[in-house]
C-alpha cells in the first residue's frame, strides 16, 4: 500500500518532469549541454514572452506596493492609453530589494537583457547604482521636463553633475506627527511643537514622559533613519564635497549625535529593535509623536481608531548649527529608464506626460493611493488643498508639498547605507557608555574602510 | 559492516556500473557548483564593479585582515556554532528516541508538532520572536512577574542577550528538522535490539548512549556536518531577528557578505574572497568531523 | 502480545515522556497558532499584539486575493517543489546508492570532493550561475529554477549514509537470481528504503518551496511568481497590512506541514511496520 503511494508519486513526477523539460531528456544532461554550448532548445520555448519588452510598444515596468506605486503606475498607463490607443505596458510587481538584487546580478553578469524598460528605485539607493553601473541607465536630460517644477534636493538624488537620470515620483519630505490628545494631557498643543529646536523638543518630551508615561518619539536602533534626518536637516552630510567621510570634525554630526543620545537616555526617544516594533509603538499609543517621511501617514490612516487625534507640523531643528532647518527628506523614489529599454523615445514620452508634467494625473492618484507629488504645481490644485479628516481637517497634502520646497541640499554619497550603519553603531556604543569621540572616530574609520575598495 | 569482504566480492563490471550510478549527480554538481565556484574564486582575485574588474592578486584577502566587522562576524558565528549545534543535536536525538517508542500514543501528532517550526514561514517566525523578546513582550512579562528580573530587559538591544535569542531561535527552528533524520535513521535499528537490552537490565539512559547513539553514528555525522555548514552560513536569523545589531554584535559572516553584495555599494570581488574564507572554515571542520566520526575505513 | 494490565503500566511509566512532549509541542506550535490568529485580525490589532483569534479572516483573505495572484503562486510553487523533489530524489538516491554499495577508494575520494560543493555561500556562486542560466535561455523556466537544486551533496550524503544499513545479503541474493544492477536498485533498494525517501522528500520539498534568493534572481515575469515572492510583495510597501500578510504567510506554510504530516508515518514507521 505504502509502496503504491511512492510509486504513484514517482510516476506522476516523471510525467511532470518530462513535460517541463520539453523532451530535452534528463535534466542533468540538459544543464550540462546548456553550459557547454551556450544554447539549448530544451526549455527555451517553455516560458518566455513578456520578460523583456522587445515587442516595440509594450513596455515592462518593475515596481512594488500594490496600493501605492503600482496603483499610481496603473493610473498613469490608463491615462496615457487614452491619448495613445496603441500604447501597451505591463507592470511586474518587484519589491525594491528584489529590483536591486536583479539589477546587481545583471550588471555583474554583464547582461542587462532581462531588465525591465522602466524601473522604480529608492532615492537612497540610486546613487550607489549610478556610481557602480553607469551603463545600466538612460540619460533623461533631454526628456523635456521643466526641472524647476521639482524641488532641487529631490532631483539631486537621480543626478550626476548636470545629467538627469530619473523622473522624481513620491515625496519624502519629513513631517512631525503628534497625538494631540496626549499632548493636551501634558498641557501642550501642536503649536508648541511647531518650528522648535530639538532641545525644546527634549524638554517637552521629558515633561510628557513624566506626566503621561509616553515617549515623544520612537526610533529603530539598527536600521533607523532618525539621526540621518537630523543631520540632513542641517544641510550637512556625512561626507565632504569630495565624497570622503566627514564625521569626526563635522560639527553638525556631533551636535546631532549629542542631542540624539541625550534624548534616548532621558526617555524622550524609545529605541526599538525593528520596523514592526516601531509601528507597534505608534499603534499602541506608546509614543505620542513621529518624525519621519510623510509616507508614514499611510500607516497612521490605517489605524482608524486614532482618527482625529493626530496633527502634523514641521520637524524640530538642531540647535547650535548655523545651517539648521526644520526640513529634511527621508525615503521617496524616482522612475528610471534602463539601458535595456527597446523604445526609449516612447518610454520618455510616457513618463513626461504622466509623472513629468501632468497635474491631472497627480490629482487622480492622490485619493486612491495617497501618493504625494514632488511636482510643485500639484500643490495648487483643489485636491491637494482639501482638508484631511484624519488629521483634524488639516490640508496635509499641500502642506507636505510646501515643506518639500524648503529642504536643504547636502553632500550625497553612494555609501548611504554604510554611513547609516556606522552612525547607528556609534550611537549604540555611546548609549552603552562608550566615549563619543572614540565611537565617532570608529564610525569614520569603518566608513573609510568601506569606501576604500 | 565488514567492508573488506564486500570489496573483494565486487567484480569489475559492478565497479563500472557503480560509476554509472554516480555520473548524473556528479556531473550536475560539477556544472552547477564547481564551475561557478571556480569562477567565484577568479572573481575574488579582482576588484572593481560590473564589467570593469581588474586583477589585483590577493588584495581582497588582505583586506579581510583589516575588516573589523568581518572579524567580529567570524567571532559571532563561531559563538553560535559552539553553543547551538551540540544542544540542538542532543535534543533532536532525544526527541527522536522518545518518539520512536512503540508504546507511545499520538506519535504522528507529536512528530508533526515538533517538526512544525521549520515549516513555519520565516516572516511570521521572525515577527513573533521579536515580539516575544521585546521589552513589553511575553518573555519579559513572565520573568518580571516571577521576580526573576527586576524590570523589563531589552533582550534584542544588548549584545550577549541578542546572541542568545538567536541561539534559542535556531534551536527552536531546527531541532525538529534534525529529528527527521534521526527518526528515519532509527528505523534501521531493529526494535529487538532494544528489547534485548531491556532484558539485560539496561535503563533508558544506558540504551540511549549504548545503542542509539552508536547505531545512529552515520546519521549523526551527517547532521553534524549539515549543522556546521548551516551555522557557518547562517543568514536568516541575523537578518530578520536582530539585523545584525546591536552595533554588529550578532551579525553573521553570510549576512555581512550579503550586505557587501546587495545592500552596500556592491563589491563582488571582496564578497567572493570572504565566501572562500567561509568555505575553507566549513571544509576544515567537516573533514575533521568525517575523520573523527567515520570508523568504516 | 501484552495484557491490559501491562498496557496501563507501560502508559503510566510514559507519563513523564508525555509531559515533556506536550511542553515541547506547545512551544513548537505557539508561533503557528499566533500566525493563524493573526490572519483573523485586523492589521492594527496584530501590531498591537492581540493573540486571540478575531473575525477578520475573510476580509484579509479577500484583500489578499484581490491584490495578489494567490492561486497562481500556489500552483507555481507546488509545481516547482514537486518537480524538484522528484528529480532530486531520483538523481541523489541513485548516486548515494552507488557511492555506498560500490564504494572504493576513488569513489570515496570523489564523494569527499562533491561535499565541498555545499560549503561556499550561495551569494558567491550566484553571478556565474546566473550567467550560465541566462546564456542557456533558461530564465523564467522551471528547468532554470530546479537546476541548482536537484543534485545536492547533502541529499547524496543522506542516501549514502542510510544505504549503509541496507543488507548486502539482499544484493548478493538478487544477483544470484539474475537481476542486473539497475533492477536491484529499483526492485530491492528503492522499496526497502521507504523511510529514507520519505524523509528526503519532506526536506527537499520544504527547501524548494521556501527557495527565495535564486528564484528572485531568475524569475522576472508575472507568470513565474512563487509563494515566497508573493510574501515579499506584501512586506515591501510603505504600509504593511499585517492581517493580510499573515493570511498569505499561512497559505505559504500549510503545504509543507501537510506534506510532512502525510509522509511522517512513512519515514518514522516504515521498516518497523514492514517487519511485523
Amino acid at each position: 500500500m505504502k509502496k503504491k503511494v511512492i510509486s504513484m508519486l514517482l510516476a506522476g513526477a516523471m510525467v511532470l518532469s518530462l513535460a517541463a523539460c520539453g523532451g530535452s531528456g534528463d535534466s542533468g544532461s540538459a544543464g550540462g549541454a546548456a553550459a557547454d554550448s551556450g544554447s539549448s532548445g530544451g526549455a527555451a520555448a517553455a516560458a518566455d514572452s513578456g520578460s523583456s519588452g522587445g515587442s516595440g510598444t509594450k513596455l515592462t515596468i518593475w515596481t512594488w506596493d500594490q496600493s501605492f506605486n503600482i496603483a499610481a503606475m496603473n493610473t498613469a498607463i490608463e491615462m496615457y492609453k487614452a491619448d495613445h490607443p496603441d500604447f501597451d505596458a505591463e507592470v511586474i510587481e518587484t519589491p525594491s530589494e528584489d529590483c536591486e538584487t536583479k539589477l546587481t546580478t545583471c550588471a555583474n553578469s554583464g547582461d542587462y537583457s532581462t531588465m525591465a524598460d522602466i524601473v522604480l528605485m529608492q532615492d537612497n539607493s540610486y546613487q550607489k547604482f549610478l556610481a557602480s553601473y553607469p551603463d545600466a541607465f538612460t540619460d533623461l536630460s533631454d526628456i523635456g521636463i521643466d526641472w524647476s517644477q521639482f524641488p532641487e534636493l529631490k532631483q539631486s538624488y537621480s543626478m550626476v553633475g548636470d545629467q538627469h537620470f530619473g523622473v522624481p515620483f513620491d515625496n519624502g519630505a519629513v513631517i512631525g506627527c503628534y497625538r494631540t490628545d496626549i499632548l493636551e494631557e501634558a498641557g501642550y498643543t501642536i503649536d508648541d511643537l511647531t518650528d522648535i529646536t530639538w532641545t525644546r523638543f527634549m524638554e517637552i518630551g521629558q515633561d510628557v514622559y513624566a506626566k503621561t508615561g509616553k515617549y515623544l518619539l520612537s526610533s529603530e536602533a539598527s536600521g533607523g533613519d532618525t539621526l540621518l534626518m537630523m543631520i540632513f536637516s542641517c544641510g550637512a552630510g556625512v561626507v565632504d564635497a569630495d565624497g570622503n567621510p566627514y564625521i569626526v570634525d563635522n560639527e553638525a554630526v556631533k551636535a546631532c549625535v549629542d542631542i540624539y543620545v541625550q534624548m534616548i537616555k532621558n526617555n524622550v526617544v524609545l529605541l526599538v529593535n525593528s520596523w514592526d516594533d516601531y509601528i507597534k509603538s505608534i499603534t499602541t499609543g506608546q509614543t505620542a509623536g513621529i518624525v519621519n517621511g510623510n509616507w508614514i501617514t499611510g500607516t497612521l490612516m490605517s489605524t482608524e481608531d486614532q482618527a482625529g487625534k493626530w496633527e502634523i507640523t514641521t520637524m524640530p531643528r538642531v540647535d547650535g548649527v548655523a545651517t539648521a532647518t526644520n526640513y529634511a527628506n527621508n525615503g521617496g523614489s524616482s522612475w528610471y529608464i534602463t539601458s535595456n529599454c527597446k523604445d526609449v523615445a516612447l518610454a520618455k514620452d510616457f513618463l513626461l506626460n504622466t509623472f513629468g508634467n501632468n497635474t491631472d494625473f497627480y490629482d487622480a492618484i492622490l485619493p486612491t493611493t495617497g501618493a504625494i507629488a514632488c511636482y510643485l504645481p500639484a500643490a495648487e490644485t483643489e485636491a491637494y488643498n482639501a482638508p484631511s479628516e484624519y488629521f483634524n481637517g488639516q490640508p496635509i497634502f499641500a502642506t507636505i508639498v510646501e515643506y518639500s520646497g524648503h529642504i536643504p541640499a547636502y553632500n550625497r554619497t553612494p555609501y548611504h547605507y554604510e554611513s547609516r550603519t556606522a552612525l547607528n553603531t556609534a550611537v549604540q556604543q555611546i548609549v552603552d557608555g562608550a566615549d563619543p569621540a572614540t565611537a565617532l572616530q570608529e564610525a569614520q574609520d569603518t566608513l573609510a574602510f568601506n569606501m576604500g575598495q | 559492516m565488514n567492508t573488506k569482504k564486500k570489496g573483494m566480492t565486487l567484480i569489475e563490471k559492478q565497479r563500472m556500473s557503480g560509476w554509472f550510478f554516480l555520473a548524473p549527480a556528479s556531473i550536475m554538481i560539477a556544472v552547477m557548483s564547481f564551475y561557478p565556484m571556480i569562477r567565484a574564486f577568479i572573481l575574488s582575485l579582482q576588484t572593481g564593479t560590473g564589467a570593469n574588474m581588474k586583477f589585483t592578486g590577493f588584495s581582497n584577502y588582505q583586506r579581510i585582515l583589516a575588516d573589523k566587522v568581518f572579524i567580529q562576524s567570524i567571532g559571532n558565528t563561531f559563538f553560535y556554532l559552539i553553543i547551538q549545534v551540540p544542544i540542538m543535536l542532543v535534543l533532536a536525538i532525544l526527541l527522536a528516541q522518545l518518539l520512536n517508542n512503540q508504546h507511545l500514543r499520538f506519535k504522528g501528532l507529536f512528530r508533526t508538532c515538533v517538526f512544525l517550526p521549520c515549516a513555519t514561514s520565516l516572516v511570521s517566525y521572525a515577527i513573533i520572536f521579536r515580539s516575544l523578546f521585546a521589552q513589553d513582550g511575553l518573555v519579559n512579562s513572565i520573568l518580571v512577574n516571577l521576580h526573576i528580573l527586576p524590570q523589563a530587559y531589552n533582550f534584542l538591544g544588548n549584545a550577549l542577550s541578542a546572541r542568545i535569542v538567536i541561539i534559542i531561535a535556531l534551536i527552536w527552528r531546527w531541532t525538529g528538522y534534525n529529528m527527521v533524520f534521526y527518526l528515519s535513521g532509527l528505523q534501521n535499528i531493529e526494535y529487538s535490539v532494544y528489547e534485548a537490552a531491556k532484558i539485560d537490565g539496561a535503563n533508558g539512559w544506558k540504551t540511549f548512549w549504548g545503542i542509539t547513539v552508536p547505531l545512529l553514528r552515520p546519521t549523526i555525522i551527517m547532521t553534524f556536518i549539515m549543522s556546521i555548514n548551516g551555522t557557518l552560513q547562517l543568514f536568516d536569523e541575523s537578518v530578520n531577528l536582530t539585523k545584525g545589531g546591536p552595533a554588529n554584535a550578532s551579525i553573521t559572516m553570510s549576512h555581512y557578505i550579503y550586505n557587501t553584495c546587495f545592500v552596500n555599494v556592491p563589491n563582488f570581488g571582496y564578497a567572493s574572497a570572504m565566501s572562500f574564507i567561509v568555505f575553507i572554515m566549513v571544509a576544515i571542520l567537516a573533514f575533521i568531523n568525517l575523520k573523527v566520526g567515520d570508523t568504516r575505513d | 502480545m501484552t495484557e491490559k494490565k501491562n498496557v496501563s503500566m507501560i502508559q503510566r511509566r510514559l507519563i513523564p515522556t508525555y509531559i515533556f512532549l506536550v511542553i515541547v509541542s506547545i512551544i513548537s506550535v505557539f508561533p503557528l497558532y499566533w500566525m493563524i490568529s493573526a490572519a483573523t485580525n485586523t492589521s492594527t490589532d496584530v501590531s498591537r499584539g492581540k493573540i486571540i483569534p478575531g473575525g477578520y479572516f475573510m476580509q484579509n483573505f479577500k484583500n489578499l486575493i484581490s491584490q495578489q495572484p494567490l492561486w497562481k503562486a500556489m500552483g507555481n510553487s507546488f509545481f516547482y517543489a514537486i518537480l524538484t523533489t522528484v528529480v532530486c530524489l531520483l538523481v541523489c538516491s541513485i548516486a548515494g546508492y552507488g557511492f555506498e554499495i560500490y564504494h572504493d577508494k576513488w569513489k570515496d575520494k570523489l564523494f569527499s570532493i562533491l561535499l565541498l560543493a555545499m560549503m561556499v555561500p550561495q551569494v558567491a556562486t550566484m553571478i556565474p550561475l546566473f550567467q550560465m542560466v541566462s546564456k542557456a535561455k533558461l530564465l523564467n523556466t522551471s528547468v532554470g529554477f530546479i537546476l541548482p537544486m536537484v543534485s545536492t551533496p547533502f541529499m547524496i550524503m543522506m542516501f549514502r549514509q542510510n544505504a549503509r544499513a541496507f543488507p548486502i545479503d539482499i544484493i548478493e541474493a538478487a544477483r544470484i537470481d539474475g537481476l542486473n544492477e539497475v533492477q536491484i536498485f529499483f526492485q530491492m533498494f528503492f522499496p526497502t528504503m521507504r523511510s529514507t525517501y520519505a524523509a528526503a522528500a519532506v526536506i527537499t520539498f520544504m527547501n524548494a518551496w521556501n527557495a527565495y534568493l535564486w528564484p528572485k534572481v531568475i524569475m522576472t515575469d508575472n507568470k513565474s511568481l512563487t509563494m515566497p515572492m508573493l510574501i515579499a510583495n506584501l512586506i515591501t510597501g510603505y504600509v504593511t497590512d499585517y492581517g493580510m500578510l499573515m493570511c498569505g504567510v499561512l497559505f505559504c506554510s500549510i503545504p509543507t506541514m501537510v506534506v510532512f504530516f502525510v509522509l511522517q508515518k512513512q519515514f518514522a514507521e516504515g521498516i518497523t511496520g514492514a517487519v511485523k
